[in-house]
């Protein structure tokens, strides 16, 4: 093993990175637009204004009740309540996009109550019909006579962790600092060791003395480089917030997410480069198997969108169905998103038993791919 | 220095090389004596690229044993005493002259300045260090490779047609090199299918199907075939006629 073989296979991968501006652009541009863009989408989504048809009998006070509850309550959105004639006018309100919400009271007093929504938007009805129902407890309960003496329950939230306002940006950030690298990396080394194995320059290369170790450890410290470095960037546009003030007819923005680690910055780095170092390798075993670029993207459906979606990034592992669990158990995704949230969530540090097993999983893959991306390269002397 | 004794710095015994159905070496005896220049002549798809992938470590034979400075290939050492120059360019295209130039030679451990300054000017590239590979004419990656094969000043040089592409007044150049490092002590084998090179080899083999049909100095060969064009000397070893056809009168 020798360390000078190592690093000339390390700085070819950078030369050949400093003259390729659209990669350079990939690895360092592309991450932190998504992430810009995604910040804005999660944050700066406005919630619609929610407009109820309701039909009840007559003489019922409950529409009343209702309007008088969306305005005493502190809703995420504008409320507005109409008494609408008969059930059929109430449906079509809703059919017709005129009403998001109607509210079919059958009884005078009490009686089943029907919600009619439009149905294509399941995650805001479920939000919208939540808020309905605590605004329905309210009006009920101005409802009743005040000699009961019963009032309206008034919830104070409190979070553990985080804020009570934090929202789901706060929770996604620290997971994109994780799967940006693997994504990028995974890709480029792909196509990078492919170019090797197809353009000959790999046979050339096993006529000098480098052994095979030498170019997969090269590798992993070359494109290694280049995924710290885009870590660092991302770590740095996640927790920074820097306000721009509006300059003539450009608004005020903000550079940054400002998300709120409470974790060491340092601990983060950690995870992600073991992280990427298992994509250089997993990236350079996956060559193998294709033939052209074109294969090698081939492999993101396969290795990336699964990781995605199983990987604890949207959904906890712990919900995932019993017959995923073990599936997500085995991708290092899984280990990088947790260790992350850990550190940057709840700001565990290198005595959390759980960062310590993220961490000694993450560099076990690494080690794993390692072993096994220098056997895919054929050669007859080791 | 040269265990083996019989004074070959390459050397091959009963070569064999198999893929699946196609016999691509065919029991091979070779002794390349230091300091001359061995023409490895024949057509396409006789065997010649194998035998130097053999030769050079990059393949293990299925039988036979090839040695190199007496030790037995393939072996990881001494590679950095072979210099392989492949048939198609090994270069990377986003880097420049002088970068894959310094990226071979450190694999090759050698990290000195004049050694690459000089496998520079051997190839005339001097003024294109920084030229992207990518940006290069063909003639000009040909030369490139070249250099790349030379800086590390191997005694065993390995060069599968080295000369295709690049220009008359240039192949010249080449050639001359080519003498120079073999008056030198190194041992040189040019695989070529081009006869009108062989003139400047010390020695010719003549492959076909994966077998050695004649071997000897070019005078030697035209004479014993009673022609005095080598052309027409491989066709009468390859037992064929003037029109590539095999000739009916068996002997």
């Amino acid at each position: 093993m020798s360390a000078s073989r190592i690093l000339a296979v390390a700085r070819r991968i950078a030369q050949g990175f400093r003259r390729d501006e659209r990669t350079l652009g990939l690895v360092f541009v592309v991450p932190i637009v998504i992430t810009l863009l995604l910040g804005w989408v999660i944050r700066d989504s406005e919630a619609g204004d929610v407009r109820i048809a309701v039909v009840a009998a007559e003489g019922s006070p409950i529409a009343d009740a209702l309007r008088t509850a969306a305005e005493d309550a502190d809703l995420a959105f504008e409320v507005t309540v109409d008494d609408v004639a008969d059930e059929a006018e109430a449906r079509d309100r809703v059919r017709d996009g005129e009403a998001e919400v109607a509210i079919i009271v059958a009884g005078l007093r009490g009686g089943p109550i029907t919600v009619v929504t439009e149905g294509t938007d399941p995650s805001g009805d479920a939000a919208r019909i939540g808020a309905l129902q605590a605004l329905m407890v309210r009006a009920v309960t101005t409802l009743l006579p005040p000699e009961l003496g019963i009032a309206v329950p008034e919830f104070e939230h409190e979070t553990v962790f985080l804020s009570a306002d934090a929202d789901s940006l706060d929770v996604l950030a620290p997971v994109f600092l994780g799967y940006f690298a693997y994504f990028f990396v995974f890709i480029l080394t792909g196509i990078s060791f492919l170019r090797e194995r197809v353009g000959g320059t790999l046979e050339r290369l096993l006529a000098t003395p480098v052994t095979r170790g030498e170019i997969v450890l090269g590798y992993g410290l070359g494109f290694g480089f280049f995924a710290t470095l885009q870590v660092l960037v991302l770590i740095g546009f996640t927790l920074m917030a820097l306000e721009v003030p509006a300059i003539g007819p450009i608004p005020a923005f903000t550079i940054g997410l400002g998300v709120s680690s409470i974790g060491s910055p340092a601990l983060l780095f950690l995870l992600a480069v073991l992280l990427a170092l298992g994509a250089v390798n997993l990236g350079i075993f996956l060559s193998t198997f294709a033939r052209t670029e074109l294969q090698v993207i081939q492999f993101i459906p396969v290795v990336i969108v699964p990781q995605g979606l199983l990987g604890g990034i949207f959904w906890p592992i712990d919900r995932l169905p019993d017959i995923l669990q073990p599936v997500a158990q085995v991708l290092p995704v899984t280990y990088a998103v947790d260790g992350l949230r850990e550190v940057m969530l709840r700001g565990a540090d290198l005595s959390s038993p759980s960062v310590q097993l993220d961490l000694a999983v993450l560099a076990g893959i690494a080690l794993f791919f390692v072993a096994l991306a220098s056997r895919t390269i054929k050669r007859e002397v080791a | 220095m040269h265990p083996s004794g019989s004074g070959a710095a390459v050397e091959a015994v009963d070569l064999h090389k198999v893929f699946g159905p196609i016999h691509a070496v065919d029991g091979i005896d070779l002794a390349l004596r230091p300091g001359r220049i061995y023409g490895l002549l024949g057509p396409n798809g006789s065997g010649k690229t194998t035998l130097i992938r053999l030769l050079a470590g990059l393949a293990r034979p299925t039988a036979g044993e090839a040695r190199v400075l007496g030790t037995r290939m393939p072996s990881r050492p001494m590679l950095a005493r072979i210099g392989y120059m492949p048939q198609a360019e090994a270069l990377y295209p986003e880097l420049s002259v002088a970068e894959n130039l310094g990226f071979f030679a450190r694999l090759e451990g050698t990290v000195s300045r004049a050694a690459m300054d000089r496998a520079l000017e051997l190839v005339e590239l001097g003024e294109r260090r920084a030229t992207p590979a990518m940006h290069l004419s063909g003639g000009m990656r040909r030369r490139l490779s070249l250099a790349c094969t030379l800086v590390h000043e191997p005694p065993v040089l390995f060069l599968d047609e080295p000369t295709v592409g690049v220009d008359p007044a240039l192949r010249v150049q080449f050639w001359s090199h080519f003498r120079r490092l073999a008056g030198a002590g190194t041992t040189i084998l040019v695989a070529s299918h081009v006869m009108d090179e062989a003139d400047r080899c010390d020695e010719l083999v003549f492959v076909r199907s994966g077998k050695v049909i004649a071997q000897g100095t070019s005078a030697e060969l035209r004479s014993g075939a009673g022609t005095t064009d080598l052309e027409a000397a491989f066709l009468h070893y390859a037992g064929l006629d003037a029109e590539g056809r095999p000739l009916e009168t068996a002997p």
